[in-house]
């Protein structure tokens, strides 16, 4: 890269972290968020959770992707939610703050193999990009997400964000407490194979947090197509795991049944799932969000508690959990055998 | 390879023989060369012809297995070892009892077309009334060979359990035949969350055999199924081929070239992360 073009990236660079800068995202919060809420202890036999199914727009202006997401937080807070999940890749709409991003859009619809998406047409990749927007997006996201939780009282987990770390890019999500304390984070841990093809790095390790909510984890999409994952959660006695979804394929009923709804089946455990959906850059996604259970403790019997009927437009699903009821089918539980001698 | 999984609906059971000629014209019917029986054949078929006597309910079967169903079972495996051999076919028996060193295993085996046992499996995870009754786990799950297929056989509750399919998957299996028998009701749910799960997360084929019939003071019925990937099956379902509980038998082609670039196109056992399951002692 000539000289120049590194001046500009860094200037570039420096603009959006301007952009996106904490004092202003914090002034334009205090402004529309109300005074923090006390939540009302919690019922351990009526836990509400709300799964968002966020569309994908495009935002220039950062304080938009701010109100876009407390639009939807105050949506769920007034479901009567305790607890809301956002989608996978949920800082694609920031994407919005590149110039030239519709010239991104064409380069990959011209593509021949839009799939890919390892070369944007001009020589940078999707994780050059991801990188490129660490330093602006990370502080933001962070306190965005901290004052909605805290605003409204809930625990929020994010979704998941491709950010730089140590010279490589990970997929993280991430929890907020009711108090706005990060409670922690997970990389996802296992990647598509175009993910690999984005050079992005796979976690190592599965982590859970205790909450009066439960005991939770949120691993990130492709993880729930592996029931390891959810062998190991349940393992550690998670109640309930939150799992942002981001699928790049057209939706099919049955494809979609193949991630977080048979892993709850196997692993005795609540599930929430929250979807991207919608087109940008020549990528489609689409989804059903949902909250899934243990057949046996379903009323229709179907591991369904709550499922959006939309798989390409905004939509929520709000559902009552019920962790006694958990408890008691995990300590009574008519076929599940663990046999340690199996080869 | 054409497959097929039998419900034993519609066979005549009013004598042995009886039995014996409405299997045969039944697996002549499938025109497969590879055929599945379900779970608890050799009780269903002992009782319906008399060769066992009822019992008075379905957990008194389990706990009390008498010394007559040593030699009724010689008798069962005999007769469809013979079948096999008749019809130049592979087929798996559905399940059978048996003791050893005074443990009482739930279990199948598969016939090769000269009649042959090639392979036995004991079930190796069981329900709790199972537990209750005193039966004893299998520790290993073992491969045999079908046509140029790899198989392996999951039987009754091991197909709730996905160390099984994963299991047999890593170690390169290529089809999983299942004697199963799910108490009559709604059991859509319950299939999908067991066989179909496993072979979408292993990319295997599956014959899914389910018992339909009355067994002491218990009705069973569910769908047979011949399941494969999403992506090589009508409409992405991942059925081949779906009956309906209560139906014959359910049959399909199997398409192994196009299994096998799915497996090339979508390597999904390859994105496996061992690092991330020392706690499943696999890493």
């Amino acid at each position: 890269m000539r000289l120049i073009d590194q001046f500009k990236e860094k200037l570039f660079q420096r603009y959006l972290v301007w952009l996106c800068r904490p004092a202003r995202l914090r002034r334009h919060l205090k402004s529309v968020l109300p005074q923090p809420y006390i939540p009302a202890p919690v019922d351990r036999k009526r836990v509400r959770a709300a799964a968002l199914q966020v569309e994908l727009k495009l935002f220039k202006n950062p304080l938009a992707y701010a109100d876009e997401m407390h639009r939807r937080v105050k949506e769920a807070f007034e479901a009567g939610a305790q607890i809301v999940a956002f989608p996978e890749y949920n800082s694609l709409p920031l994407f919005g703050m590149l110039p030239g991003i519709d010239q991104l859009e064409k380069s990959y619809q011209n593509a021949p193999d839009q799939s890919a998406g390892k070369n944007t047409g001009s020589g940078i990749s999707l994780a050059d990009i991801f990188s490129f927007m660490t330093p602006a997006v990370k502080p933001f996201i962070d306190l965005l997400f901290s004052s909605l939780a805290q605003a409204y009282g809930v625990y929020i987990m994010a979704g998941s964000y491709p950010f730089a770390e140590a010279g490589t890019v990970v997929n993280r999500s991430f929890l907020y407490s009711p108090e706005g304390r990060l409670i922690g984070s997970q990389d996802k841990v296992h990647l598509l194979p175009v993910e690999a093809e984005w050079q992005l790095k796979r976690g190592r390790s599965f982590s859970h947090f205790d909450t009066p909510l439960g005991r939770l984890a949120i691993p990130v999409c492709m993880d729930a197509t592996y029931y390891e994952t959810f062998r190991i959660l349940e393992s550690h006695r998670v109640d309930i795991v939150l799992l942002p979804i981001a699928n790049l394929e057209e939706y099919n009923y049955w494809l979609a049944l193949r991630g977080i709804w048979p892993r709850v089946q196997e692993s005795v455990i609540y599930g929430i799932k929250s979807s991207l959906v919608g087109s940008v850059a020549g990528f489609t996604f689409t989804g059903r969000a949902g909250i899934f259970a243990p057949l046996e403790i379903t009323p229709k019997r179907d591991g369904v508690l709550a499922e959006v009927e939309s798989f390409s437009s905004e939509a929520m699903a709000v559902a009552e959990l019920n962790l006694d009821a958990l408890h008691q089918l995990r300590l009574n539980h008519p076929w599940r055998d663990h046999n340690p001698t199996l080869t | 390879m054409r497959v097929a999984a039998l419900t034993l609906a519609g066979i005549k059971m009013n004598s042995l023989e009886d039995y014996r000629n409405s299997l045969l014209t039944m697996l002549k019917q499938t025109g497969a060369s590879l055929v599945v029986l379900p779970a608890y054949s050799s009780l269903l078929v002992g009782f319906s012809t008399a060769q066992l006597k009822p019992p008075a309910d379905f957990f008194t079967i389990l706990k009390d297995l008498t010394s007559g169903y040593g030699k009724w079972l010689e008798l069962f495996l005999d007769l469809h070892a013979s079948a096999a051999r008749e019809l130049e076919i592979y087929l798996v028996p559905g399940t059978y009892f048996f003791r050893e060193s005074g443990c009482i295993f739930h279990s199948a085996c598969c016939f090769d077309p000269e009649g042959r046992v090639i392979v036995s499996q004991k079930q190796t995870h069981l329900t709790r009334e199972e537990r209750e009754a005193g039966l004893c786990r299998g520790e290993a799950l073992n491969f045999f060979t079908v046509g140029e297929l790899k198989a392996g056989l999951i039987i009754g509750n091991d197909a709730r359990h996905p160390e099984t399919g994963r299991i047999l998957a890593l170690n390169g299996a290529d089809i999983i035949l299942h004697c199963g028998a799910l108490e009559a009701g709604f059991n859509c749910w319950p299939q999908a969350a067991g066989i179909w799960a496993q072979v979408q997360q292993n990319q295997f084929w599956a014959v899914e055999a389910q018992l339909s019939g009355k067994l002491a003071d218990r009705s069973f019925g569910a769908a047979p199924i011949v399941h494969g990937p999403c992506e090589i099956t009508p409409g992405l379902s991942g059925y081949l081929a779906r009956g309906y509980p209560g139906d014959s038998y359910a049959a399909a082609w199997l398409d192994e070239p196009a299994r096998q670039e799915l497996k090339q196109k979508y390597p999904l056992l390859e994105l496996l992360n061992p690092e991330a399951y020392s706690e499943l002692g696999r890493n």
